[in-house]
Parts: C-alpha cells; structure tokens; sequence
C-alpha cells in the first residue's frame, strides 16, 4: 500500500533559508514553509473561531501575508511566532460576535473517536472528560484561553508565547497560572479527575508558627 | 495576623511547573520547597492533574490536520507577484498615462469653455421667452381668462406706438412740438 508523504518533511532548510530562498521567487521553498505551519496554524484558528472552513481561510490569509510581507521578514531562526502571531490577529477578528451561537470548542474534536482503544463506555467516559475540560476551558477570559491554547494545543513554550501575544514571558506566566487556578476550580467540582478543591489560604496557618505542646501530668496520677 | 493574605510567593511556580519545565535546580529547589510548605504542596500536586487533564482534552485536537493546498495562497496573492519584471510593466504604464492625459485633456478644455465669454451662448432667455410668447398667441382662447389674457398679450405694443414718428399737421403747427409763448414786456403783439 503507497503512503503519502507529508510535503513538509521533504525539506530540511530551515526558515531563515526558506524565507530567503522565497524572496528570490523559489515557490517550493514557500510551498515548504505552506506544509510546515499549515496545520498548526489551523488548528489554533480553530481553537479560537470554532468554525472549520474559517480556520482555512485564516491559513490561507496567513500566509498570503505572509508572501506579500517577504521582502521585510527577517526570521532569526523560526517563522512560527511571526506567523501564530498574524493568526492570532486575524482569529480575533474573525471570531463570532456576541449574540452568534457556534458550537463549542470540544465539539470540534469528531474523528479520533472513532480510532479510540477500549470500551464504548471507557470512550464514551474519556470523551465526557474531554467535554468537561474543554467547556472549562472555553469559559476562560480570552486572553487566558489564547495561552492555554497556544501551549496545550499548539505547543508552544512560554518564551514563544510571549512572541506571538507580544507581551514579556512574565505576563504570559501569569496568565497561565490565573488560568490553570481557575481550572482546577471548575474541574474540581468533577471527581473523576482526581483534582481537589482549592483550599482556603489561612495566614495563620502560614505563617504563625505551632505551638509547641507538651503533656502536662495531671495531679494525683 | 494578616488580614489579606497572598498566600506562598512560590504559588505560581508550582503551578507552572508542568508547562514551564524549570531545570533540575530550580525544580528540586521547588520540590523541597513544596515539602514544607502546605500551599505549594497542594499547588504542585493539583497542577500536575490538571496538566494532564488539558493534555489529554487537547491531544484529539492536536492531531487535527487540513488539507488545504498552496495554490490557495496563490490565487489570494494574485498575479502581482509574477510582474516583477519592470519591461512587463512598461504596457500598463502607458495605458495609464494615456488615461491621465485625456482626464486632464477634458478638464482644462471644460475650464477654459467655461471662463471664455466668447463661447458662451448668447441670449437664449429671450429666445426661450419668444418662443412661449409664439406658443400662446398662436392658441385659440378657450375660456373667458384664457381670452382676456389673449387679449392682454395680443395688444399692440405700447412702446412702438410711443416711438411711432407719423406727426399730423395741427394749425399750421405739429402737434408734437412745444409750444412755446413768447411774451415781449410792453410790447404789442403786432
């Protein structure tokens, strides 16, 4: 049986080389950089339009950016900030307005069900989990949601985080830790997934050190 | 006793620990640290399952593929990208300037013509007046106000009877001329 080969794996430049090589009009060296990032690329407009076929023209919009703005890029070492960045902006502007109900962000997962090891009723349990996390994290401030993501889904690090959100890793670590705070209260309430409440920080507890106690024999024993 | 606590500065470490990945220094400094303190601890330990938790809700959708092809971004782009050749451009260039030169062509030949009382055209409210008069008279009166008014525009002219120079002998005199008496002081008329 003949397996397709993934386009992208076929060239080993990297950016910096593609985006130059693009300048000079090597269309295949563009169409390398096309296979690279497509599908990361879809896969967050997805995570933030919830719509397929926007996601697709968010990929093509990209990239068609991408080649008109060739001439001023200069990649130090990898293109994806630059183009995650571009995608974020054109999601955002995409997104539905309020008021437009689509569907939420767990009901784009569709086909790996089907390719789930198991029982039909452990699948139908981790695709329950799935539904509560992903509805949790649905629920979470825009810019909150865009790191999670950005990290959990696309895999992005911090540093290339902060890139792409523009703003210093300081940030985005804080609004990974209100985000994954926020969470773990949602999700605490579902014991299925092992995750306690949040415990109410009592200072005293903290920081008033015991006090030291000792048996005090009783009279007459 | 503090009444607004912020609770253990290292919160926030323990609950990027997972999605951070700090080095094996910073991460035995952290785990040590979360042994004696109770916050840090429950941080760590919660943050891993959610951790595993968001990897797991998100593992379907990171292997979500598309299969859009590059030739969408071509047809977006657009041909501009082919003319990059300045000989290919020199066909279009003077297209636009023959369009720029006949633009300004009608604009100038519509100012002068405009601001030259030469080309003007010359009594056309009269024309347009005599023509409505032609009209009117020429019509048959119908009522009693259409009559009347036929009437009105149907009577001679005033002015060419005033500046008619016909002059009728009266007595030896015309009648137009001023009659001027002559009186001599103490003198007879004969």
């Amino acid at each position: 049986m003949k397996t397709q080969r993934d386009p992208a794996a076929g060239d080993a430049r990297t950016d910096h080389d593609l985006v130059y090589a693009a300048r000079d009009g090597d269309t295949v060296a563009f169409d390398a950089l096309f296979y690279r990032y497509r599908d990361g690329i879809f896969r967050l407009g997805l995570a933030i339009t919830k719509d397929p076929s926007a996601a697709e023209e968010i990929v093509v919009d990209t990239f068609a950016r991408a080649h008109r703005a060739l001439a001023r890029l200069e990649p130090d070492d990898s293109l994806r900030p630059w183009l995650y960045r571009v995608a974020v902006n054109l999601s955002y502007n995409r997104r539905p307005r309020k008021g437009l109900v689509l569907s939420s962000l767990d009901e784009a997962v569709d086909e790996p069900l089907a390719n789930e090891d198991g029982s039909p009723s452990h699948v139908a349990e981790q695709a329950e989990l799935r539904r509560l996390v992903l509805g949790a994290v649905d629920e979470l401030g825009p810019k909150h949601r865009l790191v999670v993501v950005l990290h959990y889904m696309n895999g992005l690090n911090l540093t290339e985080i902060a890139e792409v959100v523009d703003c210093p890793v300081g940030t985005v670590k804080s609004r990974l830790h209100y985000a994954l705070r926020r969470l773990r209260k949602h999700l605490a309430a579902h014991p299925e997934l092992g995750i306690e409440p949040t415990r109410p920080i009592i200072a005293t507890e903290l920081r008033v050190p015991k006090p030291i106690t000792a048996e005090v024999p009783l009279e007459g024993e | 006793m503090r009444l607004f606590s912020h609770g253990c500065e290292s919160r926030q470490a323990a609950y990027l620990a997972w999605a951070d990945r700090p080095d094996v220094g910073e991460r035995i400094a952290l785990e040590a640290h979360a042994a004696s303190c109770v916050e840090c601890g429950d941080a760590l330990r919660n943050a891993k399952r959610v951790d595993a938790a968001l990897r797991g809700a998100f593992s379907p959708l990171r292997d979500r593929r598309t299969v859009i092809a590059p030739g969408r971004v071509r047809l977006a782009v657009g041909p501009r990208s082919t003319a990059t050749n300045p000989w290919l451009r020199a066909p279009r260039f003077v297209g636009r300037l023959a369009e720029v030169a006949v633009m300004v062509g009608v604009t100038l030949f519509a100012v002068s013509t405009t601001f030259d009382p030469s080309a003007a055209p010359s009594s056309s409210t009269r024309a347009t007046h005599s023509v409505v008069q032609a009209y009117v008279r020429a019509q048959p009166p119908l009522s009693d106000i259409d009559y009347l008014r036929w009437l009105r525009l149907n009577k001679p002219d005033v002015s060419s009877t005033a500046s008619d120079q016909t002059r009728l002998p009266m007595g030896g005199r015309f009648d137009g001329d001023p009659v001027e008496i002559q009186k001599a002081l103490g003198l007879s008329p004969r």
